[in-house]
Order: C-alpha cells, then structure tokens, then sequence
C-alpha cells in the first residue's frame, strides 16, 4: 500500500512541483476538525455537524463588498442541468463534483485543471431523480464519491484515476447516488436515491482504504441489518425489531424510505444522522399505519450500523414530503443550561428541535408563512396533528372522471428541499434556504403505465405569492420566531452558508451569488455568475486571503415540474461553472 | 461467483439488446435524426419502439427481439418495404415519460435515441387530449394513432387452493400476486374498504408472481390478460385456470392499445394507420395472436363503424 502511494506520488511529482501543493493526506482528524481549520474545507457541511459556519472574519459585513471574482472554472461539455455540488478544498486543490458523476480536481489558485474524471453511465441508465452530483469526500489519498449508477468510485487524488469501484446498489432496480459520502473513523458511509418503487433505503458504510462493505442497515422496518467481519455477513439486527408493524400485507418489503441526501455526523455523541424519503406507494390509503422509517431521521451507530433512536417527522405520510432534510447539530443554550442539540426544517413546513442524544422532541414550530396539512405539531412527541380532509384523497372512493382535489401547502417540493441550511454560532440562528408554494392533487383515472391503465396522482404546484417564492429566513430555534427573511421572485434552490464576520451566503435561480448581514438581513452583496446557482458556497483561507467558491449552473427539480412555476423560471440558462472570490489582501484592514 | 457471472453474462446480453439498434442521431448537435416518412423508405429500415422485457408483448429470447408487439412491428415493415429495427424502452414512471423519452424528445442520458413508432401506446382521446393547468395541451407533441387490440384485467388461479373466482372477495382469505405499482396492485390494495389489503403480495412482474403460484405463496394472480394467457401457455403453469370474475369499481376495465408517433410525423402515421386497419380487418392479426396463444379483442374503435360481419371476420369467427 505505502510503496504503491509512493509511486504514484513520484509519478506526479512534476506536476505537484508546479503547482506546490502538497501530498499530505487527509486524516479522520483534518475531518473531524474541519470546522476549525479554515484553511481547508474537507467535508461535506464545512464539519461534519453540517453548521456551514467559518470562523473567518477577515471578510465581513463591513468589506464584503470588495470581495472580487479571482477566476471560474468551466465543467465543460453539453452536460449541464443543475450543479447542486459542494466544492471542497485541501491543500490548494479544489475538489468539486458536476452533473452526470463528473469530478474535477483544480488549482485553487488558478482556477487550471488538474485532472477531470467522468464515470462511465451504463446504456440505457434511467436515473430516477435527475443527474445532479452534490459533492465528495477526501480520505488520505482518495477523492471518493457515488454515481449516477449506485457505485462509490475513489480516485487517486493526485492523478484522478480509480483505486477502487463499489456498487452500493443495483441501477437496474432504481438505484443512484447524488449525495456526497462522508468520511467517519475511515469509513465511508453513503445512502441511496431510489425510484418510486420498489425499492428499500439504507445506509452503508465501506472501508475507505479497500473499499470493503462494512455494515449495511436498512431503512425500512423488517429487514435485516448485516455487519461483515474477516468477510463474513453476519446478521445485526432487524431494522425496527420485526416486520408487518406500522406496514399492512408485505409493503415494507418495497417500503420506499431512500436515505438519498446522504448524512452528518456528530463526534459528542458518536452518532450517524440520516434522514428518509417517502414510503412506497405514493397514496396512503393503501398503506393505513406510520410506515417505519419512512420521513425520518435516523441516529445510526457508525461501527455498526445500529439505529440508536429516531425521529418520524411525517408518520403515514400522504404528501410526498419525505424525511430526507439535513439535521445539524449544535449547542443550544436555554435556561443556563446546554443541552446537545440538533435542528432540521423538514420539507412538511415544520421545524425541529431534538435532543441529538436521545431523540427527544424539544420543540417544532413552522418556519414557512402557512401549513394546510396539519394543524401543529403534539407539543409533547412532535407528532404532527392532521387536519381533516387535508390527505389527498383514497383512490378506492373516486367517482368521476377526477378524484378530489386536495389543495396541500407546502407543496411537496417542500418549505425547504434538499438545499442545506447554515448555524451560527455567533448569532445562535438557523439560516433556512425555504420556497412558499402549494399544490393541488388527486387521483388521475385517465392515467397509463408500460401499456396499461393505471391510477397516477394529478398535482400542480402553484406559488403562493404573485411576487416571491424563494424566501431566506433567518430563523431562532429558542423561540420559534422569524427574525428576518429576503424574499426571491424563483424558488431558492441553493445550499447556504454563514461566517464569523456576521455574513450569510446564499445562491439564487436568478444567478446570483448573495451576501446578506447575519443579524439584520441586510443584501450587502450580489455577483451574477451567469446561469443559476443551486450549489452550496464555501469559504477558507489561501496565502493569507479569504476566498469563497460556489458552483453556478440552473437545474435541479424545480424545472422538472411545468405549471404556474414554470413561468418563473423557464427563461433560465443551464450552465456548468464553479466560480472562485477572493477578498484581496489590502482589502482586509478596512476592517 | 455464479451470480457474478449471471450478473456479467446479463449486462452482456442488455449491451447486446442496445447493440441491434441503429445510431443515426446527430453526433455534432447531439439530436435525433428528424426520420420522416421519406427518410424512413430512403434509409431502408423502421425503428420500432417496444418495452423491454416485457412478455408476452416484447422481450429477447437468445438475444432476439420476441413478443406480439415485434411481430406486428415487422409485419408493418415488411409491408412498408423495410426492414424491422428494434428500439427497447426502458419504462419510466409513466406513459407520458416514455413519450418524451422514446417519441418526441429523447431522454437527457440518450438525446440521439429515437423510436419511429411507439407500440404499445393506449388508444384513448381523453388522454390524448389532456390539459394542464395552465391550459396547455399535454401531448401535444406525439399523435396517438392506429389502435390495434383491446386489454383488459385477468385473474388467474390455482383450482388445488381455490375451487373458484366468482368475485374477488375471495381475496380476503387467499393471497394474490401483482406486479408492485400497477392498477391490480392499487384496486386490490383499496378495493372493499381495504380488506383484501394484507393479502396482496408483491412482485416485479407477473413471470415473478406465477413462479409463487407455483410454490404456493399466493393462489391467484392478477395482470393483463395477455400476460396472464402466456403464463398459462408454458407448460410449468398448466395446473392454473382463468378465472370469470368482474372488476367492479376498477376504473378501467377495458382499454384500446395502439401506436405514437412524433406529431411531425404524421404522413408516416398515415402510412401506418392504413397498414394496421387492414391487419386488424383482415384478421391477420388475430391470427397472429392466435399463434402466440393469445386471445384477441378488436379494439373498440373498430366496433363504433365495422359492420357486424366485418366485426366477426377481424375477430377471427369467420
């Protein structure tokens, strides 16, 4: 192993002169550290608790405007639609991910290219949620990320060419990764997007250096846990205890629940949090029960696997809203007291505060202007109270040529989809990247599939403001209140991140990179990259400046859906672009 | 290893099934050749789409394009005067998407992958003509055309675990087969106030289901008729009976099959149209069915202005 390093390291020198970077490798330590060492950004959530909050303060809300691009970097190629990645930057090469599995090594410095990898996709690959990549993972000396066709691939980083390839799932069956895996005590550990139906969820967790499974772990109540040792699949437990429980008949064998956004982790309590999508199939009444572990989160065990608690934000869930939302600890400050805590704005419109050590409900409360679905939340388990007649309808009562139209805010793309949102530990508020739209549904009878009738769901998504969709809200977890918001005519669609020097970023359909005043709400900055930005920015230090780097290009599911939105966004251009700001030097004094 | 190596020898036999097809796209601007009635005779072949893996209608046997819609699909070229091209769709989650995939757009990972004519296409104006909410017209882009049978819903069951299906109330003591996510899966899982719910079992298709059938997880099955015949046909499942019973409340019982093609396309519609009504007329088609161990309805488009001997003639009773 270390002779093979060796070699590839001497195979590269040249080049790793050139450019002076060096070959450190990235440790579990630089990972479980990343949040305080702003010279490089080597996760996914800029630490692994997913705060996406820098301590830099040398770019503040009082220089910000003179923040200045230093250069762009074109993915190149036709392939555009949507660049939802999350750069990350070790050691003055950037490692960023584009639609279509394509990775891209680049001097930070220059904005050259070091190396491109693009995965090979199988004919005839029919990824069911579009072809978006959010970002890798760095590992010593690996640049590791899933694909389009269920695979972990991990590539060398200095040479970009494949160490070892995994298939996490079978494509054929509706398998993809779009997530970025994350890095904990040498393990990789990745979820699954998955189609409609059919499918299970799960997590996996593969040995980073070999690639070797580690343990697996459904998502779905009844099926089996396995943790592999000295190569043997050794059984670790039904998920849920036993099968048939919150399921009818022998749904949970196809019950749905992807773990397709990916997780964090959280070092204080040594626990994995995952969250799932929707359980199949789409309508409800077919399926009377909570669905476990559907719309959930899940604090998951990383030598194991084991779920250690969870939290269902949306039992029996009728609305597509899935569980998926990032959940980010922090420490929350109350009463004298610090209680470890973790936050998630679920796409139902509700936000949650838990215990991040038991999965306790602290407290919920909406964080979009309305919610026709539920009436609120029981204050003391969280369980959402349903409103009557607010569950799309039973297929089985249809009469007609249309089943009922159920009218459902949020609509299910969400009050927040899978964009993350950002803490701070300076103003002790969740920055939520959140869309104000509803939908309207029912059961479609003049519907077909693969030749033969079928019984699909009709909806339209419709926004609820003439004037805005997107709304950046600042939002305090002690109190539940709104303390200020930015409105967007389109749906935000793009990750968000704060600093110490009282900044929030964010990216707009409209193009924009944005900087905003972390307690006021104030727009300090706006830059138009070109096409729109649905990425998640990042900011370190390089040679004593502070840059900042987000990747530009519209997609994503927003264009995926026609009606009333559509009108929105339908004039915006694809694109495939990262771009890289810097605040010079002599900028910074003006401090 | 052995599943290794049947999981190889299958993506062998699915790069092989892509291999057969023709690439005539743009490589430049990354398009669809725009294939006109012209341009097809010119070219001296037809790309017919069907679904893969899909018996009775379509599927590979030896790497060979098998099934009732292949067979039509030649029939049609070989009366046009070309020769047949298989084009395989893999199923998306709805009709709609396998339009815009296979007819009129191309999917986003295959933009130069076209089918000239769909099969399989339900022959229904309501679908054809379906608005959004915005007003547009959904399907404006392909033409429905050509109806050539008529489908409908079938039971079959095994006599040794139930003496008879009068009505599907049976099912709320004895376990049925479907295929996940279909309308079977959906009437059966809400049909009676959900009482037959803990009884449906799921698979991936209906091959799967009859294979329980036959080892006695479920004692009936439910899919398309054709499906259902040609699982009766094979020899392993000649223990198993049609049932008689209705489908009350199903929504749809019985729906007319047809063709799509690309909307600017519609002089090689034409040309299709005039081929399949006479195959349908003349019983050939029937006849084709027959062959495959197929029943055969006439679709109802025909039944609205054939006389009732013409009826009869396509219906194979003359």
């Amino acid at each position: 192993m270390r002779t093979n390093k060796f070699g590839i390291r001497i195979a590269t020198s040249a080049l790793a002169l050139a450019v002076s970077y060096g070959a450190h490798a990235v440790t579990d330590k630089d990972i479980m550290n990343d949040h305080k060492t702003p010279e490089d950004v080597v996760s996914y959530g800029m630490g692994t608790q997913g705060q996406r909050y820098s301590i830099l303060e040398d770019l503040n809300t009082s220089n910000v405007q003179h923040l200045q691009p230093a250069w762009a970097f074109s993915f190149g190629s036709e392939k555009m639609r949507g660049q939802e990645s999350q750069p990350l930057i070790k050691d003055g090469v950037m490692y960023v991910t584009a639609s279509y599995s394509r990775v891209y090594a680049i001097d930070a410095r220059t904005g050259e290219e070091i190396w491109q990898y693009d995965a090979r996709l199988p004919d005839g690959i029919m990824p069911c949620c579009d072809v978006v990549n959010r970002g890798v993972a760095l590992y010593d000396d690996k640049v590791i990320f899933g694909t389009l066709d269920a695979k972990l691939v991990a590539l060398n980083k200095d040479t970009g060419k494949p160490m070892w390839i995994k298939k996490v799932a079978d494509y054929q069956a509706g398998y993809a990764i779009t997530a970025a895996p994350i890095v904990v005590k040498g393990k990789v550990i990745t979820g699954v997007s998955g189609g409609e139906f059919g499918i299970v969820g799960k997590v996996e967790a593969y040995d980073a250096n070999t690639g070797d499974v580690v343990w697996t772990r459904p998502t779905v109540e009844g099926h089996m846990g396995y943790v592999y040792k000295d190569g043997k699949k050794v059984e670790n437990g039904i998920s849920g205890g036993k099968a048939g429980v919150t399921w009818p008949g022998d749904m949970w064998k196809n019950g749905g629940a992807a773990t397709w956004l990916g997780g964090t982790y959280d070092p204080d309590t040594d626990s994995l949090f995952f969250g799932t999508g929707n359980p199949a199939p789409w309508n409800s009444h077919l399926r009377p029960g909570d669905n476990l572990f559907s719309s959930s989160r899940l604090a998951i065990d990383p030598d194991d696997g084991s779920i250690k608690w969870h939290f269902q934000t949306t039992p029996h869930d009728g609305w597509d809203y899935d569980g998926v939302n990032e959940l980010i600890s922090f420490d929350l400050n109350e009463n004298g007291k610090t209680i470890k805590a973790a936050a998630t704005a679920d796409r139902n419109g509700f936000f949650y505060v838990l215990n991040r050590e038991n999965g306790d409900f602290i407290r919920g409360f909406p964080f979009v202007d309305k919610i026709t679905w539920a009436e609120g939340l029981d204050p003391k388990t969280g369980r959402p109270i349903y409103t009557k007649g607010g569950r799309p309808g039973d297929p089985a009562a249809m009469e007609g040529s249309k089943g009922e139209v159920v009218v459902a805010q949020p609509a299910f793309l969400g009050g927040k989809n899978w964009m993350p949102m950002a803490y701070s530990q300076d103003t002790e508020l969740f920055y939520v990247p959140s869309n104000e739209w509803s939908m309207d549904i029912w059961n479609e009878p003049v519907s077909y599939k693969k030749g033969a009738a079928f019984l699909g769901a009709g909806f339209t998504i419709k926004p609820a403001n003439d004037d805005y969709i997107g709304v950046l809200r600042a939002m305090d977890p002690k109190t539940g209140k709104e303390v200020w918001r930015y409105e967007n005519t389109a749906p935000l669609w793009g990750g968000v991140m704060t600093t110490a020097g009282n900044l929030v970023f964010t990216g707009t359909p409209e193009g924009y990179l944005k900087a905003f005043d972390a307690k006021t709400g104030e727009e300090l900055y706006r830059f138009n990259t070109g096409s729109g930005v649905v990425g998640t920015p990042v900011t370190w230090t390089m040679d004593g400046e502070q840059y900042v780097s987000v990747a530009s290009g519209w997609g994503g599911a927003v264009p995926l859906w026609g009606g009333e939105v559509a009108k929105v966004v339908k004039d915006f251009n694809q694109g495939g672009t990262v771009w890289t700001f810097k605040l010079p030097k002599d900028r910074v004094a003006s401090k | 290893m052995k599943i290794l190596s049947r999981i190889l020898a299958l993506l062998l036999l699915c790069q092989l099934g892509f291999a057969q097809e023709v690439d005539d796209g743009d490589p430049l601007l990354n398009r669809p050749a725009d294939r006109t009635y012209d341009i097809i005779l010119e070219s001296g072949y037809l790309k017919v789409g069907v679904y893969e893996n899909f018996p009775p209608y379509s599927y590979q046997v030896d790497g060979e394009p098998r099934g009732i819609d292949v067979e039509i699909g030649k029939r049609i070229a070989e009366e046009m005067g070309v020769e047949f091209r298989v084009h395989w769709i893999v199923p998306d989650e709805n009709l709609g998407d396998d339009l815009r995939n296979n007819v009129w757009k191309g999917h986003y990972l295959a933009k130069r992958r076209l089918a000239d004519v769909m099969m399989r296409v339900p022959y229904d104006k309501k679908y054809a003509y379906m608005q959004d909410s915005t007003g547009e017209y959904i399907n404006e882009q392909v033409v429905l055309f050509g109806p050539y049978q008529q489908e409908t819903w079938q039971i079959a069951f095994n006599p040794e675990k139930l003496d008879a299906v009068d009505t599907v109330a049976v099912f709320q003591y004895h376990p049925i087969g479907v295929e996940i996510d279909t309308l079977p899966d959906f009437y059966l899982s809400s049909g009676l106030q959900g009482r037959l719910r803990s009884q449906v079992r799921h698979y991936t298709n209906v091959r799967e289901a009859f294979a329980a059938m036959r080892n006695g997880e479920v004692s009936a099955v439910m899919g398309m008729r054709a499906e259902i015949d040609h699982e009766m046909s094979r020899p392993e499942n000649g223990d198993f009976q049609p049932a008689s019973n209705g489908f009350p409340a199903i929504g749809k019982q019985v729906w007319d099959v047809g063709m799509a093609i690309k909307h600017t396309h519609r002089q090689l519609g034409y040309a299709l149209e005039a081929i399949i009504g006479d195959l349908v007329k003349s019983g050939d088609l029937q006849s084709l069915f027959a062959q495959l161990d197929l029943r055969y309805s006439v679709p109802q488009y025909y039944r609205e202005f054939l006389s009732e001997e013409a009826l009869a003639k396509a219906a194979g009773e003359l």
